[in-house]
């Protein structure tokens, strides 16, 4: 870590874990300036039985919340704005999103649409300017998460908005809605958290606060995933997981180095597929190109995952070989307890080529679309043509 | 869309109120029973008034210095001016310090208690609720209740303490 050159760290979110962390809610919204929420949601995605419990967690606050549930995972910016007119019809001060993926998506894009007052949310894009922060804004993660909900970005419909001000001001992660008896969802969560944090770790440009939320992470996914995919009722591993995927979304906002996170997201964008998936295909490659490049950034990985007895134990050279073996062992621990529910190949995602062809025209506009290309080449099982 | 009404939780805030009256007046009571107890609020201003309670709207119990004497006031937080709140944040929290679930030091780390006061009357507050927590609840409940169960209490402290204590908050005198 070179501290000489300056460096900058955002993460102004403030994090409620634990038993009961969703009681809290009422004060920390008043403590918000907000006294009347707009709950964005969604009915299929997230489920009744999540909303039940955010609506007990309000019992005995006497306030009054907006709960919209029509969120889908192909919406657009017209539900945005279908929400922005009920906020501000109903005069709600604040947004909550309870949920993953596209919800909290939604809610940020509808945040800024009623905090900058925009007249019509269909107008807005990426080149909007977001100069000052926004209103006050709570992410309530479930199990079905990306690990994005925590970042500055917000993708929909193929448009993706970055600004610090699109990060919550709350999160609150309870262990009775982080916790699902469907492993596939936790380990695509786990997964997506793992590759991110893993590549802003290794990345040159990390810095010690980085560094702190990465390794944090990174030996909460480790030592947790097996458990949470194999024992699935276990409240106390999936809160971890559930943590280290803010923590992911804290990472990733302060890095350039996404190859992962970008491969995971324009799969998203057009096959819907969670980015969990795809980075986990990926992750391999991935290791195997940087092993190549500089060896030395692999092996600062044992020390989050291998712990540091056996860090101190393993003599510099074989750190490297060391960390990635751990890194297969681990991968494989998952797939091998989901029994095939994760595909491991691009052909067993059952993507077909023509969806293919759109992924590789949105790689061609990257910067480093060639490589990209030549990592999803590697992972997509022979049938697909690159 | 629709708009949801947050409802109540009638039952918890019947516990609460409950336990919040029985230990405001076990503390008037401790206040003559108990030599440590009446140390602490020796050491406090005269006309200290504290209040422990639950937001957003309570149950809150009032406890304070009349004259020399330690009083409680009741449920009521805008019958009296109050020095020192110790607040707790949601009336679930309460109901998890309050039935044993959690002690209060880790109610405190789960970042439950807010102290709207000065921090050494806090503390003052704190040690008077353990102290009369251990008259009030047999060992195996109290243990879980304070941080650290006084085993050097001797058997004739805790014996004549918890009649005194219990005789005097039942009467109310």
């Amino acid at each position: 870590m070179n501290l000489t050159n300056g460096f900058a760290f955002t993460c102004p979110f403030k994090t409620n874990s634990g038993n009961k962390a969703l009681e809290h809610l009422p004060v920390e919204l008043a403590a918000l300036n907000a006294f009347k929420p707009l709950i964005i949601t969604s009915r299929n995605l997230t489920g009744p039985r999540a909303m039940r419990i955010l609506t007990g967690a309000f019992g005995d606050s006497g306030m009054t919340m907006g709960f919209f549930d029509d969120v889908t995972d192909t919406a657009d910016l017209n539900i945005v704005e279908k929400i922005r007119e009920i906020f501000v019809k109903g005069q709600y001060d604040s947004i909550i999103a309870l949920g993953g993926g596209v919800v909290v998506d939604v809610a940020k894009i509808v945040n800024l649409a009623v905090s900058q007052k925009i007249a019509d949310a269909r107008q807005l894009s990426p080149a909007t300017a977001i100069r000052d922060p926004l209103g006050p804004f709570v992410v309530i993660p479930t199990a079905a998460v990306t690990g994005m909900e925590t970042s500055k970005y917000a993708f929909l419909n193929g448009k993706s908005f970055d600004s610090v001000h699109l990060m919550p001001d709350l999160v609150v992660l309870d262990p009775r809605l982080t916790w699902t008896k469907d492993g596939k969802t936790i380990a695509e969560a786990g997964l997506a958290a793992f590759g991110r944090t893993l590549e802003a770790y290794i990345a040159p440009d990390k810095n010690p606060f980085m560094n702190a939320y990465a390794v944090t992470a990174l030996r909460f996914i480790r030592e947790n995933l097996t458990d949470a995919v194999n024992k699935r009722c276990n409240k106390k591993v999936s809160l971890a997981i559930a943590n280290a995927a803010a923590m992911s979304g804290c990472v990733i906002s302060n890095t350039d180095q996404n190859v992962l996170n970008r491969l995971g997201q324009v799969f998203q964008n057009i096959v819907h597929v969670h980015p969990g998936v795809i980075i986990g295909m990926c992750l391999h490659p991935f290791l195997d190109d940087c092993m190549k490049k500089d060896s030395s950034r692999i092996s600062s990985l044992l020390l989050p995952l291998g712990g540091d007895d056996k860090y101190a134990a393993m003599p510099e050279a074989g750190r490297a070989g060391e960390a990635l073996r751990d890194i297969y062992e681990f991968s494989y621990e998952i797939y091998r307890a989901l029994k095939g529910k994760i595909p491991r190949t691009i052909t067993e995602a059952g993507i077909p080529q023509y969806l293919m062809d759109d992924i590789f025209d949105v790689m061609n506009h990257e910067p480093d679309g060639a490589y990209l290309r030549s990592i999803i080449d590697r992972v997509s099982g022979g049938s697909i043509k690159a | 869309m629709r708009e949801i009404h947050a409802g109540g939780k009638p039952l918890k805030k019947a516990y609460v109120a409950v336990f919040l009256w029985f230990t405001g007046r076990a503390i008037q009571a401790a206040a003559k029973v108990d030599k440590e107890v009446q140390k602490e609020f020796d050491a406090l201003p005269d006309d200290f008034t504290f209040a422990l309670g639950c937001l957003p709207n309570g149950p809150w119990m009032i406890v304070g210095k009349e004259k020399g004497k330690v009083k409680y006031f009741g449920g009521d937080l805008n019958s009296r001016k109050t020095h020192l709140r110790l607040v707790i944040k949601s009336l679930d929290a309460a109901f998890l310090i309050l039935s044993f679930q959690e002690s209060t030091a880790l109610a405190t780390t789960r970042n439950r208690l807010m102290t709207d006061g000065e921090v050494p009357y806090a503390l003052s507050v704190i040690r008077i609720l353990d102290i009369v927590e251990v008259y009030l609840l047999p060992k195996i409940i109290a243990s879980l209740a304070v941080k650290r169960y006084p085993s050097w209490w001797s058997f004739g402290r805790k014996l004549a303490g918890r009649v005194g204590v219990y005789t005097r908050t039942l009467l109310g005198f």
